[in-house]
């Protein structure tokens, strides 16, 4: 692993056509097999013929979880050979982010589909009881990768508060009707008690799990953390993301993106136990080289360092949204003008903006083998 | 007088989030969507008559934002990239303002199925307000308060239309104006600026008008929104200071933001009528000016069957407080 600016990705990763359609069940035209081989030999993937039969034979539920595993497998292979110092599987047994803890989760009934904006939806749930561990939901996909992985791994978690604000809190709304007669607060208020008892029930048994497994490192997933963006839901929030790592034997960071960071930058002191911050950056930024005035979409790093933020970022320097690649020197820049604003480089892991699931595997190595580059251009500069 | 009606755009039944996930994908034409559309209008139209909402809208269906048949109609305006739509996961497209604003056409009329509306029922219209809209717009080109006033015309000419088209009633959707991180401590001349751009808004239109606020605490524009030249207040009672707002004695309409369009919930009838009838007694000491009950916000935050069951929620509710205030 490198020393100084190790390199790292933020967790999903799109899933090849072998694996959506095979999962389903589905035939694979001759194309669509061509691709796994193709990929696979670049990957330097092992045994690929049996992965071949494998594709060519009928659905069973066997053949589905060999199917996780080969892409999980794939995802892992694809980091490596892109240079990444810290891998993950690419999410590959994950359906997304927030369904696929709930479906495995008591306590929740999916509602429908509700907008999202345009002719986007998604699929949201209610809580109805008190929510339960059912089954693991993390523990089997990390038992592969750890097994696979060459490089250190990095586990994502969708945190709790995400989980809680995508979702409908019907059973403690319910509960605590009647007690208390502001709506205002009873909603705030049955939104911390299904935080708290979604972390103590669910969450923290599945860490539990994790850590017990040999798991070093966990990112919490937090896309929603700045929904709210007043300082009573700050507060919430990293009272429920102390309340979630306590006492783990692991190290944690927070993933979040697309957001305005001041009022997670005021907030983000508080956290304990959270080793790196892991922010999208490079979406808001120019594409001309350079450091200083062309770095426009890197103001907001002052802001957590003024507000005495002093662990790890995770910043990001590849734009996840876009099919623009990164030049190296371009990555380069970004990494050498946040070391000039924070001073100490070692505070930098370089790492793109958030999952790279809407890019194509082609795209995606191309961003990623720049990003590995860029961050070797960086440490010649430092020299 | 105690009245119901929605307050926002309505959630799109399955059928129709089928076929525009259809269409996007580019499976069915645009005439089957359109078709679906309009399918889809009548359900949430006779939804609304069955459960005896006293005005009726077309759903909004159409609408992709609150703001969206503007930021694509008017002259002037580019669409911008998406935005997050307050504090909730859904988000909306910004209006740039790169030029003069200018309406050409007709806005609300072209994406309203007017022939849906049933000719025996009152029609109630729902626009942006002019100060929503211009704080969730990237101004490039007006002086701040130019552009304010300059939307307030175009809302004018808007409503003037909508009337001459039978509708009874307009809201004028103002979110940004209570919501707090945008409006932390709400400043007596910014209330003042809102009220001289309604005069504009609502000058010489003979249709009844409210201002329905709502993501906020409407406790805070006490008591200068008293004198906003509109018929109606609404108030979203999940975000207000209800005790607060008890404190103010009210001499103009008000629409209680009593059922929650964010919570999947439905709520129990007997506590929504103490509550209302609480704020009723305490808002009306003297007289009682029209009262309508309604959602804090749009319906379109649940799916279609909740959003349903909680305009029935609606209807009762009306209708045991008439009993009470009888």
């Amino acid at each position: 692993m490198n020393e100084l600016f190790p390199t790292q990705e933020v967790g999903s990763l799109a899933k090849p056509r072998w694996r959506t359609k095979g999962y389903r069940g589905k035939a694979l035209s001759e194309e669509e097999i061509a691709e796994a081989v193709s990929w696979g030999r670049k990957l330097g993937i092992e045994n690929l013929e049996e992965l071949v039969k494998l594709l060519s034979e009928g659905d069973s539920t066997s053949r589905k979880r060999a199917l996780l595993e080969w892409s999980s497998k794939y995802a892992i292979r694809f980091f490596e050979t892109a240079g990444l110092d810290i891998v993950f599987d690419g999410e590959q047994w994950r359906s997304e982010m927030y369904e696929h803890v709930i479906r495995k989760t008591a306590g929740f009934k999916f509602l429908g589909y509700v907008k999202s904006f345009d002719y986007r939806y998604f699929n949201k749930a209610a809580c109805i009881s008190k929510p339960k561990y059912a089954k693991s939901f993390y523990l089997d996909e990390f038992l592969f990768a750890k097994k696979n992985a060459k490089r250190e791994i990095k586990v994502p978690f969708t945190g709790a508060y995400t989980l809680v604000d995508w979702t409908f809190n019907e059973h403690y709304e319910k509960k605590s009707s009647g007690e208390i007669r502001d709506f205002k607060r009873r909603k705030f208020e049955a939104k911390r008690e299904f935080l708290f008892d979604l972390i103590k029930e669910v969450i923290r048994p599945e860490i539990s799990k994790l850590v017990n497994a040999g798991a070093k490192w966990i990112q919490i997933d937090e896309p929603a953390v700045t929904t709210n963006p007043t300082d009573d839901e700050m507060e919430l929030f990293v009272e429920s993301f102390n309340e979630t790592v306590k006492g783990f034997n692991c190290a944690f960071s927070l993933h979040n993106c697309y957001s305005n960071y001041e009022v997670l930058a005021r907030h983000a002191c508080e956290l304990r136990n959270c080793s790196q911050l892991s922010l999208e950056f490079a979406n808001r930024d120019s594409r001309q080289t350079g450091t200083g005035n062309a770095r426009t979409g890197y103001k907001e790093i002052r802001l957590f360092e003024e507000h005495g933020f002093h662990g790890d970022y995770g910043l990001g320097v590849v734009d996840v949204h876009t099919n623009f690649v990164e030049s190296p020197e371009l990555v380069r820049d970004r990494i050498l003008h946040v070391v000039k604003i924070i001073g100490d480089p070692s505070r930098i892991h370089v790492s793109t903006d958030c999952g790279l699931r809407t890019r194509t595997w082609e795209i995606s190595f191309k961003k990623l083998k720049n990003m590995v580059l860029g961050a070797e251009l960086a440490r010649k500069a430092l020299k | 007088m105690i009245g119901c009606y929605v307050t926002g755009a309505l959630p799109r039944p399955n059928e129709l989030i089928e076929k525009t996930r259809a269409y996007e994908r580019g499976r069915i034409s645009q005439k089957e969507l359109e078709e679906t559309f309009k399918k889809a209008t009548e359900t949430v139209i006779k939804a609304q008559v069955s459960a005896g909402l006293n005005y009726v809208t077309d759903g909004m269906l159409k609408w992709q934002d609150l703001l969206r048949p503007f930021t694509e109609g008017l002259e002037g305006i580019t669409v911008g990239s998406l935005t997050r739509w307050f504090n909730n996961n859904t988000l909306y497209r910004k209006p740039i303002i790169t030029d003069f604003v200018e309406r050409d056409k007709e806005i609300v009329k072209n994406v309203t199925y007017l022939g849906k509306l049933p000719k025996n029922l009152l029609g109630k219209a729902i626009l942006p307000a002019p100060f929503t809209f211009v704080a969730l717009s990237e101004n490039q080109y007006y002086e701040k308060e130019k552009l304010m006033f300059k939307f307030a015309e175009i809302i004018n000419e808007e409503i003037r239309s909508l009337a001459e088209a039978s509708f009874s009633y307009v809201q004028l959707s103002e979110p940004a104006l209570v919501y707090e991180p945008l409006a932390p401590n709400v400043k007596k001349d910014k209330l003042a600026l809102v009220n001289d751009v309604l005069e504009i808004a609502v000058k010489g239109t003979a249709i009844k008008t409210c201002l329905q606020t709502f993501f906020g605490d409407f406790s805070q524009i006490l008591p200068e929104a008293l004198d906003f030249p509109v018929d109606h207040l609404g108030i979203d009672l999940y975000e207000t200071d209800i005790e607060k707002l008890k404190q103010y004695s009210f001499d103009k309409g008000v629409a209680l933001g009593l059922v929650d369009s964010r919570s999947s919930l439905v709520e129990g009838q007997d506590e929504l009528v103490a509550v209302a009838k609480e704020i009723i007694e305490s808002i009306y000491r003297s007289r009682m000016e029209e009262v309508f009950i309604c959602p804090n916000c749009d319906l379109e935050f649940l799916p279609w069957e909740r959003a349903e069951e909680k305009m029935k929620v609606l209807s009762s509710v009306t209708k045991r407080l008439r009993g009470e205030f009888s």
